[in-house]
C-alpha cells in the first residue's frame, strides 16, 4: 500500500514501502516517469529516493488535496501496468590498489580476505541503483555481499579524491566529485564522473545497475590514472 | 554592459530563484535566501522573477561600475555606499560608469541583494544561474571578476510601500507546516519543541541553520533517506533541530518534525547567531494562501 504525506507548503512525500527492498526502485523510477508524463504541468521536480517519491509542484496551479488524489489515481492506475522503464547497466573500470584504495589494507585483514577474492566479491553482481543524492551524480548501490560490509568510518575523511570507490555497510559508490566524507575506499575510477562533464548529470537513474571490473595497475597509469 | 569586481571578501555569488528540478540528480534546489527581499530587487527594476542577482552576505564587497544602467539594492543593511556616500536601498537607482558600488560591515540583517535592470548575464549551468559551492557549480565573487548583464530598453522602475520594508532586528517565529515525521514525535516531544526558545548557532550557513535549545527525542528504529523540502527541520541524533536551506542535499536520513513556511525562511536568512527564536504550527491552507499571494503579486510562476 502507498502512502502520502506532505512533506511542506509546496511538496508531497509517496512511500511505496516501509523497508529498503530491491524491487522497489524500478517501480518508483516508473511511477516517476509516470507523473511527468500525466501531471508535466504541475510538477516541479520529483526525487526518488529507496522507498518513496519526494514530489514538489506549483502551488499556484494546485491544491494539495486536489494533487493528491490525482496522485491516488495515477498509483491505482500503475498497479494494472506492468514495468515499462528499461533498466541500463553501466560498467565501470576500478583499479584496486592499496595506493588509490585508501581503506583497503584495513578491509582486507578484518574480513580476512586476500585481494583477488575482495575484488572477485565486488565485481560480480550488478548492482541496483536505490537512490541519487549526498552531491550530484552520487548513486548508492546495493546490495553489497556480507563478507565485504563495514559500517562508516568514525570520522569522515575532510578529502576523498574524485573516482574513489567506497563502501559503506550493505551499499557501495562512487564518489563522482572530490568531497568529504565516511565510507571506506576499495579502489578509483579513471571514469570522469563529475559534472565538468554536464552529461554526467543523468548518467546514473534509480532502478538502473551499475557493474564494477577491474583493471590493473598498469592500465590504470596508462589511461592518466594517479597514485 | 557589466561591473567590475574591485574586492569580494567574504561571500559574495550569483543567484537566481533556483535550481529547481535537478532533485533528481542529486542537486540542491541553490537559488537566492531571502525570497522576499530578491523578489522586492527585481519588482523594483520591473525585472522577471528569475532575473540573477548578487547576494552578498556581510559586506565586504566593491564593484565597479562599467556602463551606466538601474540597479536596487534590498536585504541587509551591508553599509551600502555608492562612491563612499551613504545610498539609497529598496529603490530603483541610475547609476553611471565609473560609480563605485561597496558593502561595508553589517548593520541589520545579513545577506543584500543587488539587482541589475536585465539581470545579471553569468552562464546558466544546469538550468539556472545560481552558484552552489559545495556541489562545485560555479564559484564565488573574486577580485577582477567581471560580471555582465542583459541589456534593456525601458527605464521605469517601482516603488514599494514603506511598511513592506522589514525589520531585521526583531526576534522571530518560525511557523511550521507538520509534515514528514511528524506524528511520530509524541506529544510530549512536540510540546517540547513548540514551547521553547531556540538560539541560531554559528553553523548557520547556505545548507542549513543548526539550532541550540533543550533536546528532543524521537522512537524510530531506522530512518531510510528520502527527499528534502527546503526548510525542513531535521532532528539530528543530539535531539537538536537543523533547518534545511537553499543548499542542502536532496536527500537526508534523519526524522523530520515539520517543514517550514517559505516566507519565514526569508526572514530567518537576515538573523545573525544568538537571534532567539521558536516555532508554532501553521496549516497547509493558510500557507498555499499567504505563498500565492506572494506568487501572483510578483508574477512567480513555472
Amino acid at each position: 500500500m502507498h502512502n502520502i504525506v506532505s512533506a511542506g507548503e509546496n511538496a508531497l512525500l509517496i512511500y511505496f514501502g516501509d523497508k529498503i527492498d530491491a524491487t522497489l526502485p524500478e517501480k518508483i523510477g516508473n511511477f516517476a516517469n509516470q507523473l511527468k508524463n500525466t501531471l508535466s504541468d504541475v510538477i516541479v521536480d520529483l526525487i526518488p529516493s529507496y522507498t518513496s517519491l519526494h514530489v514538489s509542484y506549483d502551488l499556484n496551479k494546485i491544491a494539495e488535496q486536489d494533487l493528491r488524489t490525482q496522485i491516488e489515481q495515477c498509483l491505482t492506475q500503475q498497479e494494472s501496468q506492468s514495468s515499462v522503464l528499461e533498466s541500463n547497466t553501466t560498467h565501470i573500470p576500478v583499479y584496486y590498489g592499496l595506493e588509490v584504495g585508501l581503506d583497503l589494507e584495513r578491509l582486507l585483514a578484518e574480513k580476512n580476505l586476500d585481494l583477488e577474492s575482495f575484488i572477485e566479491l565486488h565485481t560480480e553482481q550488478a548492482y541496483l541503483i536505490y537512490a541519487i543524492g549526498f552531491s550530484p551524480a552520487f548513486a548508492f548501490l546495493g546490495e553489497v555481499d556480507e563478507r565485504i560490509q563495514l559500517p562508516r568510518l568514525p570520522t569522515p575523511r575532510i578529502k576523498i579524491p574524485a573516482g574513489s570507490v567506497g563502501i559503506a555497510e550493505s551499499q557501495t559508490a562512487i564518489y563522482p566529485a572530490d568531497s568529504s566524507g565516511g565510507w571506506n575506499i576499495v579502489g578509483r575510477t579513471l571514469l570522469d564522473l563529475s559534472l565538468n562533464n554536464p552529461e554526467n548529470v543523468d548518467k546514473f537513474r534509480v532502478g538502473d545497475k551499475v557493474k564494477f571490473y577491474s583493471i590493473t595497475r598498469d592500465e590504470y597509469l596508462k589511461n592518466g590514472g594517479l597514485l | 554592459m557589466s561591473f567590475k569586481v574591485i574586492k569580494s571578501s567574504f561571500l559574495s555569488t550569483v543567484q537566481d530563484y533556483g535550481r529547481l528540478n535537478h532533485g533528481e540528480h542529486g542537486m540542491s534546489q541553490s537559488g537566492v535566501m531571502d525570497e522576499h527581499a530578491y523578489a522586492w530587487a527585481n519588482h523594483l527594476l520591473n525585472n522577471h522573477f528569475n532575473d540573477a542577482v548578487i547576494e552578498i552576505t556581510f559586506g565586504g564587497l566593491q564593484l565597479e561600475a562599467q556602463t551606466d544602467t538601474f540597479i536596487a539594492v534590498t536585504g541587509a543593511d551591508l553599509d551600502f555606499k555608492i562612491n563612499d556616500e551613504t545610498a539609497q536601498m529598496w529603490h530603483g537607482l541610475q547609476i553611471h560608469k565609473g560609480d563605485v558600488l561597496s558593502w561595508g560591515n553589517p548593520k541589520i540583517g545579513v545577506r543584500a541583494y543587488l539587482a541589475v535592470k536585465g539581470g545579471f548575464d553569468t552562464p546558466v549551468l544546469f538550468d539556472s544561474r545560481s552558484v552552489n559551492l559545495r556541489e562545485h557549480i560555479g564559484a564565488k565573487l573574486a577580485e577582477g571578476d567581471e560580471l555582465s548583464y542583459k541589456g534593456f530598453n525601458e527605464t521605469t522602475y517601482r516603488f514599494i510601500p514603506p511598511q513592506y520594508i522589514p525589520n531585521y532586528n526583531q526576534d522571530i517565529t518560525l511557523r511550521l507546516l507538520p509534515t514528514y515525521q511528524f506524528n511520530e514525535f509524541s506529544i510530549n516531544q512536540r510540546d517540547l519543541f513548540f514551547n521553547q526558545n531556540y538560539t541560531v548557532t554559528n553553523a548557520n550557513d547556505r545548507t542549513g541553520c543548526r539550532l541550540s535549545g533543550a533536546p528532543i527525542s524521537i522512537k524510530k528504529e531506522r530512518m531510510i533517506s528520502e527527499g528534502i523540502s527546503y526548510g525542513c527541520v531535521e532532528i539530528a541524533t543530539d535531539g537538536l533541530p537543523i533547518i534545511l536551506l537553499k543548499d542542502a542535499p536532496s536527500i537526508g536520513g534523519y526524522p523530520k518534525i515539520g517543514t517550514v513556511f517559505s516566507l519565514d525562511l526569508a526572514r530567518l536568512a537576515q538573523r545573525q547567531p544568538n537571534t532567539k527564536l521558536r516555532f508554532e504550527l501553521m496549516n497547509i491552507h493558510e500557507a498555499q494562501k499567504q505563498r500565492k499571494k506572494f506568487n501572483e503579486f510578483f508574477e512567480i510562476s513555472f
